[in-house]
């Protein structure tokens, strides 16, 4: 029973970290865009919480590069599990523009696992939002509560 | 047999203290001083056991003590001569001259009081005194090998250092059990003598002009009390304590001429327990070695000065100067509290919470009701204990990791885990429930219940008090492995540890049977009033109420579910701290991966608030109201 | 003693609950006031279950005990509080789970860590002083410090003690890190400290603490009950406008600087107390 809770739980109530790497701040602006009062994600009882200890979803925007690959794995690492990752916009999910560049890696899921991927330059409001939602169903199926 | 029991408490030190003197023999000093220990310990325990009793040595005794002020005396003149310090001088002086015309002129029955008498407050000094004094003294031995060894002595000074500190137990001992005031006057300036020359131990530079200023302060204590027991002789025409605290309420209330032998009494006391503008010479005395400290602080010399406050407590009380000594103990507990949240040196901070704490002592004496004097009777005894084992915590680390600031104990867990668990039991008893020293506070807030300012000030200053333990506590804590390996320590040093932390925590447990025993009985003696019933073990009286058994059972179930959950952990779940991704452990030090790679180790401070606690900025204020308080208290008190 | 007994079983199952439900109305108004919809009004208790629900991690494992250490001293609070206990010793024992808290704190090298545990010491240094003073207040009126003292009056405390009333609601702010005074830590974003003193405790721990938080929501309001102990209507109405008042300084202010809450908390708190006093003198 306390089990079926805590999994309730965890789907009502994932708290988000924000991790900018190396973003043009487009994408930074349409995940923060999502806190304010049209979109209220707060709603759905996801909060930015800023901390990756207490966070269940971490949202990277940008394309990862040699200096910032380590930190944003030192961030995942960070996360107690449960844990799923969001690569926000077209840098997050490949590189975008930028994937040939000497200096990039790549997309985000060169560096760690990624679970949605929001496409869009800079990815909408909407979409992100879409996304988590999207990531919440993948935990729903890994946790066997939808049929 | 009880004449054996005095004997062994008091004279017996003052031989062993002769032999340690002569003795060089390491070994042989070891179990003399461990077997001396052992039978202060034994002799305590039986005299409380036997309970309030008179008691008058042969008239020869009389005539040695008369012999032996005067030595002192003129030790202290030679000193001030040698050292050329016109205060010590005059005020010896002073003294001598004082002694003949009270010795010679005024005293016509000489051995007609009886030298001793002890109730359950002197027994419980006793016992305080040859428990924690001893153990602080078997410290020393572990101690004081090292640290001779550290300074590179070729010839051991430890004959003398023992001397003085066993000399010292015994003149403590015989100071709380001294009946015939001119035997506590011999007695008290034995301490002074003996604080001076332990806290110029080490003969350094430093520590020569702050055992001289020791000396002036605690001289110019000697000559108050002195004064105040020829005017005693004057207006009560006796000098046995126990006719004093017997008819002494008569004459306080009769035209207040006994408020000013006690107000110079009271003077003496708060000297020695080194009250604002006094508080120097304790804080100066940190640079003795770490057993003299804790002599000093816990069970004897600053103890010597509370316990004759709250000692001649019912002689003032209900008179406008018990008041003021409430006033002056209720401000210098928040004052002293204040400095010691501004130190990061963990002696200094050590020193002032002392002083705090025998300030809340001396406003419970002031405050003058039965609750208020159950209070100061179990402060003095808790604290004893607590304290001690903080100051020999200290010392077993600045000898470990050559330091005595906090900041340099972040992380001692990992170093020495005994030790720190030790110091953070000590700092537990400190200043949380359910453990004694809280209990007594919680008693003296509430029975200055209806003054005030009184609780104005208690309440600002027991804020004060959380803030600076509770920080040093947990900084220790701040290590990067769980499991950190026990570190090698003398069985000297280790043994008085574990014992004191044990009993800060059991005497803590028992302190409803403690209460009833040994201080309910005291109380009800001066003040025909027991202020506390014990309901299944609980503090209950009308003012309020504190659980004992069951906020210790109920804290120590959730403790212990606590350390349960806590040892759950593994060290797969051991995460590196939050640095916004860019932590890097180098050598198990935590640290910032830096520019071009380099390791930028963390450093951390405490917020020490200078703006608010700055010692040089505070100290000059605090001198100076607590020196117009005590203009006022003279006055206003004799008036 | 049966009833203490179900009184204090009554406290520990039934206070975190409400605790929590109170938590979820202050969101939800939060959001109202803010012009959005805001969360459920369960959001906490899926917080919370979610929070138990994560994998464990700490930085040693001395954070573990504090944070357990912690909620045993506000639960143990709370229940002495509806025991009728002393009103110091509930204070005293409040100060165990702070302390311990703090501790945990302190025990990771975490700047941020380190940062929110010496504001939490700030923050407690500067309320606790005012719940002495209120409570040495209450002792005044009633004669004594025992909660039960408290409901033998025949009228109300606020009568008595309306400044004192001002001074609680001053040293509740603090120690429930409202804004003007969420120093040491946020119920918000506040990315310069991260979480503050929160930031190294996680998971579990972290759940722990939220319900060491709900108990100590009921153990503020329980105390701002006391001031109308008459009638259960007058306590329910008090409490609310109190919180309610809470809710609206916490979403009008900005976060000032922990010396103008020491100084202001020591100031205004003694300043308001002596007036109250002398009033009460001259009664």
């Amino acid at each position: 029973m306390l089990g079926n809770l805590i999994n309730q739980g965890r789907i009502k109530s994932p708290w988000v970290v924000h991790f900018d790497c190396g973003s043009c701040n487009g994408c930074d602006i349409e995940v923060l865009a999502c806190l304010t009062p049209i979109y209220d994600i707060e709603r759905f009882g996801i909060l930015n919480i800023g901390n990756p200890k207490h966070a269940d979803v971490l949202l990277v925007t940008g394309t990862v590069n040699h200096r910032n690959k380590h930190v944003l794995k030192n961030i995942y690492d960070q996360m107690p599990g449960p844990k799923a990752v969001i690569a926000i916009g077209a840098c997050g999910c490949s590189g975008g523009v930028f994937r040939e560049a000497y200096n990039v890696v790549g997309g985000v899921d060169k560096v760690i696992p990624v679970d949605v991927y929001v496409p869009g330059c800079p990815a909408r409001p909407e979409a992100i939002i879409d996304g988590v939602v999207a990531a919440l169903e993948k935990v729903k199926t890994l946790l066997g509560m939808t049929a | 047999m009880l004449d054996t029991l005095v004997f062994v408490t008091v004279l017996l030190p003052f031989l062993v203290a002769a032999v340690l003197l002569v003795l060089r023999e390491q070994n042989v000093r070891k179990v003399i001083l461990v077997a001396t220990a052992g039978v202060l310990a034994l002799a305590s325990l039986a005299m409380l056991r036997g309970g309030a009793f008179i008691m008058s040595p042969a008239p020869l005794y009389d005539t040695l003590i008369t012999l032996g002020d005067f030595v002192i005396l003129f030790v202290v003149l030679f000193v001030g001569i040698k050292r050329k310090n016109q205060i010590i001088i005059w005020l010896s002086v002073a003294q001598i001259i004082g002694l003949i015309i009270l010795d010679f002129f005024m005293v016509k029955e000489h051995g007609n009081i009886p030298a001793f008498f002890a109730d359950d407050l002197s027994l419980v000094m006793v016992l305080i005194i040859s428990i924690v004094g001893s153990l602080i003294a078997v410290y020393g031995i572990g101690y004081m090998k090292e640290h001779e060894e550290h300074l590179h002595l070729t010839k051991s000074k430890q004959p003398q250092f023992f001397f003085f500190i066993v000399l010292f137990l015994g003149a403590m001992n015989g100071l709380v059990l001294a009946n015939n005031l001119l035997w506590m006057y011999f007695f008290w300036e034995c301490t002074t003598l003996c604080s001076f020359m332990l806290i110029g131990h080490d003969d350094t530079e430093i520590a020569r002009k702050n055992a001289e200023r020791a000396l002036w302060m605690n001289v110019l204590g000697g000559t108050a009390f002195l004064f105040g027991i020829i005017l005693l002789q004057k207006v009560v025409g006796t000098l046995s304590l126990q006719e004093i605290l017997a008819r002494g309420p008569e004459f306080a209330v009769a035209g207040g001429a006994i408020l000013v032998p006690m107000f110079l009494l009271v003077f003496a006391g708060m000297t020695k327990a080194a009250q604002a503008p006094f508080q120097s010479w304790l804080t100066g005395a940190m640079v003795a070695p770490t057993p003299v400290s804790a002599l000093l602080h816990s069970s004897t010399m600053v103890k010597a000065g509370v316990y004759i406050i709250v000692r001649l407590a019912p002689v003032y009380a209900g008179t406008y100067f018990s008041n003021f000594v409430a006033l002056f103990g209720a401000f210098v507990f928040l004052a002293t509290a204040c400095l010691a949240a501004g130190q990061s040196n963990g002696k200094k901070i050590l020193a002032y919470s002392t002083i705090s704490n025998l300030a809340l002592i001396i406003a419970c004496a002031g405050i003058n009701t039965p609750a208020a004097i159950t209070a100061a009777i179990l402060l003095i005894l808790f604290h004893a204990i607590s304290k001690a084992l903080m100051f020999l915590c200290v010392g077993a680390i600045e000898q470990k990791i050559g330091s005595r600031d906090i900041e340099d104990m972040r992380g001692l867990f990992a170093v020495m885990p005994r030790t720190a668990l030790v110091a953070i039991i000590g700092i537990m008893t400190m200043m949380l429930p359910p453990f004694g020293m809280l209990m007594a506070k919680w008693m003296a807030i509430e029975s200055a219940h209806g003054q005030f300012l009184l609780m104005i000030m208690l309440a600002l200053g027991s804020g004060v008090t959380v803030l600076f333990w509770c920080r040093w506590a947990g900084l220790m804590l701040g290590t990067p492995v769980a499991k950190a390996k026990p570190e090698a320590q003398d069985i000297t040093v280790r043994a008085p540890l574990y014992i004191l932390a044990g009993l800060a925590l059991v005497v803590s447990f028992f302190s409803p049977v403690v209460y009833n025993s040994l201080v309910a009985p005291v109380v009800k003696m001066y003040y025909k009033a027991a202020p506390y019933a014990l309901p299944y073990g609980n503090f209950d009286s009308p003012v309020g109420i504190f659980l004992v058994y069951p906020l210790f059972l109920l804290l120590g179930l959730g403790f212990y579910f606590a350390l349960k959950q806590a040892r759950k952990v593994t060290a797969a779940q051991c995460s590196q701290p939050y640095m916004c991704g860019e932590q890097q452990t180098v050598d198990g030090k935590p640290g910032f991966l830096g520019p071009l790679g380099l390791h930028v180790p963390v450093q951390s401070g405490n917020y020490y608030l200078e703006q608010f606690f700055g010692e040089t900025m505070l100290s000059k204020w605090i001198n100076v109201i607590a020196l117009a308080v005590l203009v006022i208290m003279l006055f206003g008190g004799a008036l | 003693m049966i009833t203490k007994i179900i009184l204090a079983i009554l406290a520990l199952v039934a206070a975190p609950l409400l605790g929590a439900l109170i938590t979820g109305v202050d969101r939800r108004i939060t959001a109202w006031l803010q012009s959005r919809y805001g969360p459920p009004i369960l959001q906490p208790i899926y917080d919370v279950l979610k929070l138990l629900g994560k994998e464990p991690m700490v930085t040693n494992t001395w954070q573990a005990l504090c944070a357990y250490v912690y909620i045993v001293g506000a639960a143990l609070s709370v229940v002495l509080l509806f025991t009728g206990s002393d009103l110091l010793l509930i204070f005293f024992v409040l100060t165990v789970g702070a302390v311990f808290l703090v501790m945990g704190a302190l025990a990771s090298p975490s700047p941020y860590s380190q940062i929110g545990g010496q504001r939490e010491l700030l923050q407690m240094l500067a309320y606790e002083p005012l719940l002495i003073l209120v409570f040495a207040a209450i002792a005044m009126v009633t004669g004594s410090f025992k909660v039960s003292a408290v409901f033998e009056q025949t009228r109300p405390l606020l009568y008595d003690l309306p400044l004192m009333y001002i001074v609680l609601g001053y040293a509740l702010t603090i120690k429930l890190r409202k804004s003007p005074f969420d120093i040491s830590a946020s119920a918000h974003a506040h990315q310069e400290l991260v979480r503050g003193v929160y930031t190294e405790y996680s998971g579990p721990f972290l759940a722990m603490i939220e319900i060491a938080h709900w108990y100590e929501v009921i153990l503020v309001l329980g105390l701002c009950a006391l001031f109308w102990s008459t009638s259960v209507v007058g306590m329910v109405v008090l409490v609310a406008v109190t919180y309610l008042a809470e809710i609206i300084v916490d979403n009008v202010t900005a976060r000032l600087t922990w010396r103008f809450m020491l100084k202001s908390a020591v100031g205004m708190g003694l300043v308001l107390t002596l007036v109250n006093m002398l009033w009460l003198y001259a009664q």
